[in-house]
């Protein structure tokens, strides 16, 4: 392979890996952006989209059904959790981390007493590499990264270009003055926190057969995605996301070329420490 | 109370009432309780309790740091792993070159190295007045990587395999050597760890160290614009919280005699959190009885039913989250209180 090449394949598998890590990120990036709840159960909700998405497949549902089952089961435990629990406590960042660890806690026991902790393996619905003559490009994984930017961009424009986009920004910069305009809070706040939810089901489903489908594979992705949002910014879900993703994935695709992968992982966990650091309020944000 | 004899019965009983409504009134008979176990206990309690103790002192790592600064931290494991190794290592190499006990050694630098870990982390992040929920997600990734350092360096760690390590002798010098790897033997030695960790703590949030820690939890803010520099303190009381974690660590490692990766790893951290939430958070003696009680007891039911039990856990630790922020202590402490408020009332 000459020099040419291998920069391109390195910089396309860097795209590649910033739009599908963006992906399992834009769930947190919205819950955490926009209403403020440090979701750690993140992690739990994307684990289960992918059990939903290797049971439905098993049982003969096509994969692309199966992944948008896997979105609308999370959606719906999303549901049930912000309606009984997480929307008493908006007002207690803290405490909302820790309840969200213990739905982590409670999920990943309740999969692992159904579905046991051996790993599945979910078939990729298409396998044939694509060939750009210069490049070999896995084709599933461009497909999610196609996925990916779809999804980000379609959440931009409700965000920007929407009736519903104004009233969830209105709640976001005054939530009173909002509440007093008529919008009603309460319901934003949980069509926020279900659509994340919903999100990290679908990117659970489409992550599924790139990973093993195991108890814990959410973990990592759980650590990935806070650092996505964090160096990108809270809040800026549409830069944000895809720069912090970028950051974190990008160069964890480039170190690993060089290193192992988890002396890569660690340098890149210094990096965004030194990032926090000198920029707290992420790279997008000012303030 | 009517009756001559009335007098001193009162006094005794205010006296013990006044003993039993402090921390201390309940920690004394408990630390006796452990030091006449082995006079009854079975072999396997004198065996394996020294474990718990240890997991107690982890607990009450956790328990200065998220209960009195207030910052929850699930990096406890990695700081235990980091003491546990470090002891390891040092024995099995045989560092100090025979001049220096190697397990005396060990156990120096597994304080060191989670001390100044801690530290460098800890000052790195709160210079720049971090927000607390960064850092716990930070403090994840920390014992994500603890956990994967321990797997992959298998040349050092002894990776999956885990890292088989012998019992410490307790060299006295020229008097000689006496072998800890008799269970009664160790359980002795490990017994006083718990027990002066915990009054030097107790002394220690009674302390202007322990009321600035407090100030931060409540309000930080208040703390900055008296001028005190409140980021040193989180520092300080981060090493301090791993140092006492990497000395769990280390201790746990030559009383168990195995180590593996998964005591870096993020699940051993939640389950510190766990007995201190149960245990309760704000109370030191709480933190420390979670660690060494509800460890023993996930230890018996996960025998039985080992699924089920890590469910129940899970769901205490969320009822305790939304009911009872104070845990076990923070309830018995409310009850006592009430008790007390009634019995006025009714004198």
């Amino acid at each position: 392979m000459d020099a040419l090449s291998l920069a391109v394949s390195v910089a396309m598998d860097a795209v590649l890996v910033t739009l599908v890590l963006a992906m399992a990120a834009l769930g947190l990036a919205l819950i955490y952006g926009l209403i403020g709840v440090i979701n750690l159960g993140h992690g739990a909700m994307l684990t289960i989209g992918a059990y939903v998405t290797w049971a439905t497949t098993h049982a003969g549902i096509p994969f692309a059904a199966a992944v948008i089952l896997a979105a609308l089961a999370v959606a719906l435990i999303g549901l049930a959790f912000e309606h009984f629990v997480v929307r008493h406590f908006y007002d207690q960042p803290f405490e909302t981390l820790l309840i969200t660890w213990g739905f982590f806690m409670i999920t990943t026991e309740v999969i692992k007493i159904i579905f046991g902790t051996t790993m599945h393996p979910v078939t990729s619905p298409v396998t044939t590499p694509l060939d750009l003559g210069i490049a070999v490009l896995p084709a599933y994984r461009v497909l999610v990264a196609g996925i990916s930017l779809t999804l980000i961009f379609l959440v931009a424009a409700v965000f920007y270009r929407t009736g519903l986009g104004v009233q969830i920004r209105a709640v976001i910069q005054n939530r009173e003055v909002a509440g007093l305009m008529g919008v009603n809070i309460g319901r934003m706040y949980k069509l926020v926190f279900v659509v994340g939810c919903g999100l990290a089901g679908l990117a659970g489903g489409l992550l599924a057969p790139i990973l093993s489908v195991g108890p814990y594979m959410g973990n990592i992705y759980l650590v990935r995605s806070f650092f996505v949002v964090i160096m990108g910014g809270v809040g800026q879900i549409l830069g944000g996301t895809i720069v912090g993703s970028f950051l974190i994935g990008g160069s964890e695709t480039i170190f690993a070329l060089f290193s192992s992968q988890v002396f890569a992982q660690t340098i890149v966990f210094g990096l965004a420490i030194v990032v926090l650091r000198f920029r707290p309020h992420g790279i997008l944000n000012r303030r | 109370m009517t009756g001559a004899g009335g007098q001193p019965r009162r006094a005794s009983l205010v006296l013990l009432k006044r003993l039993a409504g402090s921390e201390s009134g309940i920690a004394i008979p408990v630390f006796v309780f452990l030091a006449a176990l082995p006079l009854f206990g079975s072999g396997y309690t004198v065996f394996i309790l020294p474990q718990y103790m240890l997991y107690g002192v982890l607990a009450l790592s956790l328990g200065l740091f998220w209960g009195f600064a207030g910052i929850l931290s699930f990096g406890q494991s990695a700081f235990f792993a980091l003491g546990a190794y470090t002891i390891g290592l040092s024995m099995k190499l045989g560092w100090g070159g025979g001049i220096v006990d190697s397990g005396y050694l060990g156990l120096i630098l597994a304080v060191t190295f989670a001390a100044a870990l801690a530290a460098v982390v800890g000052f790195f992040l709160f210079s720049v007045g971090i927000r607390d929920t960064y850092f716990v997600i930070i403090t994840i990734e920390l014992s994500i990587i603890a956990q994967q350092v321990a797997i992959t360096q298998s040349q050092i760690t002894g990776g999956g395999n885990g890292m088989f390590i012998d019992r410490m002798a307790l060299n006295l010098g020229p008097i000689g050597s006496y072998s800890l790897e008799g269970d009664l033997a160790i359980y002795y030695f490990v017994l006083p760890f718990p027990v002066i960790i915990y009054f030097a703590l107790r002394w220690l949030v009674g302390s202007k160290f322990g009321k600035v820690l407090i100030g931060i939890r409540e309000n930080e803010d208040r703390l900055l614009s008296l001028g005190l520099n409140t980021s040193l303190y989180k520092t300080a009381a981060f090493a301090l919280s791993g140092a006492l974690a990497g000395l769990a660590g280390a201790l746990y490692a030559t009383h168990a005699s195995f180590i593996a990766p998964s005591l870096g790893g993020v699940l051993f951290s939640t389950e510190v959190v766990v007995w201190v939430a149960i245990g309760g958070r704000t109370s030191l003696l709480g933190a420390l009885l979670g660690g060494i009680l509800v460890a023993w007891i996930s230890t018996y039911l996960s025998a039985i039913t080992p699924e089920y039990w890590q469910l129940v856990l899970g769901v205490l630790f969320v009822v305790v989250i939304v009911y009872f922020k104070g845990g076990v202590a923070g309830a018995v402490s409310r009850a006592i209180r009430a008790r007390r408020a009634l019995a006025l009332n009714d004198g």
